[in-house]
């Protein structure tokens, strides 16, 4: 039991590290370890992680092949509202794939053309779900009061040793008010995002996940400033070529024409305004398209 | 003396409208507010809430298909029950109702809108295009309908035109527009085609011209057959050299699909004027497997756009032959042949042009203008009396009473020139009748019920007599509006019975009257979330700066030497700003953005090492 939990706790670790979180990831491996401590996966990939601390960074995390799960199983594809691969930097845009990094085998692959598909949870989280006890009445969790909006948060949320009896969930939204209370907007949405799909009528996740996403929606609308703003493209075609996108980066690129707003743009995207958001702060962030 | 009010002239189209104006005497499109002169004729509403019109639109059409209303004029002016609506909504993605009168309702952004407030939303757009290139209101318009459309069809765009602001001087024929624009009222007499190829339909008008009146002597056409489908021919060939490369089907994924479509049109156009054009989707797709995304690079030479829409072109010269020879119209004895519609500027459909007629067609350098310029110059015309060009409207179908027997009696033929008036003397059909039925139908067939019911009355308190010896004058009367009253007067009594038919869009004046009041609510309530949106934004990033200020200053021992107040005070500031970020108060939003600014000085001028962002 705790290693298969603790096999859970990785794949939720390995998500959280997909969408650029390395610190919440280790974390998570380290919780793992915790539980099983001969689980050779933790290991590694707590290795791993510290010895590559900044997110977003090169080091490969091969899979040990006998644990190798079945192609796509981590995909968080066919759904428009995950990230779909880690940032380069930054708790912005949580899905660019890492520049020059090896991808993940089976991993972190947006699965291309059926993103539009709605509705079908990634595997991960079906593999989170089915574990699920359904005592979301469990400890009883502020998610009122005891943050600021703008300000740090006093979270009296503890580093190691959780319960043992503690849920899935539970487990999340501690590690999203973690990643709240270290300003990693970014991840904490992540985070809810799956904590809504194990408990979707849980008020707690509703209602952080409400703020997290209006925090951090905030913070990347004021990076790109004046939405009324028409930003260009400044790289010539044959440079864009190069740079490493995913096809919904490249669907905004396209739509970006000197003509329309950012405001237009987040109408044009067909995804959500936070996704749309994060790539476009991606795109500026490595000038990319710039509004002069 | 005050300038004169602008005058408009618009081309409502399928696919496209283009708004036009006469500027020193001359012609001239009025570019829309992004530099276009085409507005596409799409309304959306996109998934944060906010309507959309014309490019934009149309640029999420395929991400956003439900609630993505365009080709609109499809459905105007028609019954539910219509095959011509039936046959349309099989093609269209969006959501469509059946109304309480067999009118439809339009399913968008949760509202259930008529046809024409949905078409009034383009002309809006229009509209403010106008007033953005004049610096003032513009209300007076000339609208233009194809030649085919009913009396039914030409209120509801009306009164579109009358729910986006509009004074509807006028609604001329399409085909008319486009002869005028050519000046065609002043220099040729006699029977000239007109060959519209637009973005999705193609109509084909024969016009019989005499001293500036213009006859529509033949109409016919292909509703389904435009523009897009030279571009579906260009998605699918580039869809399969894709497939072939690395085996994905790009038309399964919206996003590709939309890029797809706006490329091949780009494509489509760019061939007209060069041989060869570069396509380029870079991060088309991510493939399934995972992987760096793909980018798709064609190459599409004019040769090979001519061969994969080879047999569109012959459509086109079928369907011209076609209806040519239904109204009795050979090729040769035609004065002229216009080209009009955006897809006429393709060279292989010139040349078929060319090749059938055996001349050269009349094709401006922007065939897809003429329509609005005809119909600038015609709102020009309406306006000043002592021009000498002023076109005479004609009634587009027959107008007649019902009569014993199922049948019609036509009193008014079609393509009357307008003002008019008919009167024929009837009889009663049974002895002893006391009552009259009168039933005004509009249209050409010869049984009653296949044509359109404008309207009915009776006429009561005839002479009890045998039949045919009660006598009852009918008078129709349409005047320069094209409004239709029919009189029924007993001879023998002298009694009097009138209607005055004003054709249904359906819609009822008090629904118009709702929805322009609606209408002008949404205008309003459209500039104030405009407002509110950028003080939300100056708001978070004042909030922002204050956020970063205080760490900074908690940092610092003693806190910078701030005074001991500002901290706390600072606090309370961000608080009050979050509470009134929630609301829509406009003018809260400003006074708490005042706040954090001062805050923002106070915290920033104690810590005085700090150099800001």
């Amino acid at each position: 039991m705790s290693s298969q939990r603790a096999n859970q706790l990785i794949e939720a670790g390995l998500w959280l590290r997909l969408s650029g979180d390395a610190q919440g990831a280790r974390r998570l491996f380290e919780r793992a370890l915790e539980l099983d401590p001969a689980n050779t996966r933790a290991r590694e990939y707590l290795a791993a992680a510290e010895g590559a601390p900044s997110r977003g960074a090169a080091t490969p995390f091969e899979r040990p092949p006998d644990l190798e799960p079945s192609p796509g199983r981590l995909a968080p594809a066919s759904n428009q509202d995950l990230p779909v691969a880690p940032a380069l930097e930054g708790d912005w845009g949580a899905w660019a794939e890492g520049q020059g990094g090896p991808r993940e085998p089976g991993g972190q692959a947006p699965s291309g053309p059926m993103v539009l598909e709605e509705g079908a949870p990634a595997d991960v989280l079906e593999l989170l779900a089915r574990d699920v006890v359904s005592d979301v009445e469990a400890p009883v969790f502020a998610t009122s009061g005891d943050t600021d909006e703008y300000g740090v948060p006093e979270g009296n949320t503890q580093e190691f040793g959780l319960p043992a009896a503690e849920s899935e969930l539970d487990l999340l939204l501690r590690g999203a008010e973690d990643l709240l209370e270290l300003d990693d907007h970014s991840g904490a949405v992540d985070l809810l995002f799956k904590a809504k799909e194990l408990a979707p009528a849980d008020g707690r996740v509703e209602a952080l996940r409400v703020r997290s996403e209006r925090m951090l929606m905030m913070r990347l609308e004021s990076r790109l400033g004046d939405l009324g703003r028409v930003p260009g493209v400044r790289l010539p075609p044959d440079d864009i070529i190069w740079l490493n996108l995913d096809h919904r980066a490249g669907f905004v690129l396209a739509q970006i024409d000197g003509l329309v707003s950012y405001e237009d743009l987040f109408s044009l995207s067909g995804m959500t305004r936070l996704d749309t958001a994060r790539i476009l702060v991606q795109l500026l962030d490595e000038g990319v398209i710039s509004t002069d | 003396m005050a300038e004169p009010e602008p005058l408009i002239g618009i081309d409502l189209g399928t696919t496209n409208s283009i708004v036009a104006t006469i500027q020193d005497g001359q012609p001239v499109v009025i570019k829309n507010r992004t530099g276009q002169a085409l507005t596409p004729s799409v309304v959306a509403m996109a998934k944060n809430g906010k309507r959309l019109v014309g490019g934009i639109a149309k640029r999420q059409a395929i991400t956003n298909p439900q609630e993505t209303v365009y080709a609109s004029k499809r459905l105007i002016g028609r019954k539910y029950s219509s095959h011509e609506v039936q046959d349309a909504l099989r093609a269209l993605p969006y959501e469509v109702v059946a109304g309480q009168h067999d009118d439809l309702r339009i399913c968008m952004g949760g509202k259930e809108l008529s046809v024409p407030e949905v078409s009034a939303m383009i002309l809006q757009e229009l509209k403010a295009d106008a007033e953005a290139h004049f610096g003032r209101p513009v209300t007076k318009a000339v609208i233009t309908v194809p030649a085919y459309f009913n009396d039914a069809q030409r209120q509801a765009t009306k009164d579109a035109g009358r729910i986006a602001g509009l004074d509807v001087l006028r609604i001329i024929n399409e085909p008319t527009a486009a002869a005028l624009a050519y000046g065609f009222g002043r220099t040729v007499n006699g029977r000239v085609a007109v060959l519209d190829l637009g973005g999705g339909t193609f109509d084909v008008s024969v016009l019989e011209i005499s001293q500036g009146v213009f006859d529509v002597v033949g109409t016919g056409g292909d509703t389904f057959l435009g523009g897009e489908d030279w571009d579906n021919r260009v998605i699918e060939w580039l869809v399969f050299g894709f497939a072939k490369e690395h085996g994905i089907d790009l038309r399964k994924d919206r996003m590709a699909l939309q890029r797809l479509k706006d490329a091949a049109e780009k494509a489509k156009v760019e061939l007209s004027s060069v041989r060869e054009a570069a396509l380029n989707l870079p991060f088309i797709c991510t493939p399934p497997g995972g992987g760096a995304a793909l980018h798709l690079q064609a190459t599409l030479g004019r040769d090979k756009l001519d061969d994969l829409t080879s047999d569109l072109a012959e459509r086109v010269v079928g369907i011209t032959t076609e209806v040519l020879g239904e109204a009795g119209v050979r090729a040769s004895e035609l004065k002229e042949v216009i080209l009009v519609g955006g897809m006429s500027r393709m060279p292989k459909i010139v040349e078929a042009v060319r090749g059938y007629f055996r001349r050269e067609p009349c094709k401006g350098v922007h065939p897809d203008e003429v329509v609005a310029l005809g119909a600038a110059i015609q709102a020009h015309a309406l306006v000043q009396p002592e021009h000498e060009l002023l076109l005479l409207d004609v009634t587009p179908q027959s107008l007649g009473v019902a009569i014993a027997g199922g049948s019609v009696r036509r009193l008014i033929p079609k393509n009357t020139t307008v003002p008019t008036s008919a009167t024929e003397v009837f009889a009663t059909s049974k002895d002893f009748q006391r009552v009259v039925k009168i039933m005004v139908l509009q249209g050409e067939h010869d049984v009653a019920h296949q044509n359109e019911l404008l309207g009915e009355f009776v006429l009561t308190g005839l002479r009890e007599a045998p039949r045919g010896q009660a006598e009852i004058d009918v008078t129709f009367d349409i005047n320069a509006e094209g409004i239709v009253s029919v009189h029924a007067k007993d001879r023998e009594t002298g009694l009097r019975q009138s209607i005055t038919v004003t054709a249904s869009s359906g819609l009822t004046e008090e629904e118009l009257l709702r929805i322009m009041d609606e209408q002008r609510e949404y205008l309003l309530a459209a500039r104030a979330s405009d407002e509110l949106k950028s003080r939300r934004v100056e708001l978070d990033s004042l909030a922002r700066d204050v956020v970063d200020a205080l760490t900074r200053a908690r940092l610092l021992p003693g806190g910078g030497g701030l005074a001991p107040d500002v901290m706390p005070r600072a606090e309370q500031v961000l608080e009050h700003a979050r509470a009134v970020r929630a609301g829509e108060d406009v003018a809260a939003l400003g006074r708490a953005s005042e706040l954090l600014a001062a805050s923002l000085a106070q915290l920033k001028g104690a810590a005085g090492s700090g150099p800001g962002r």
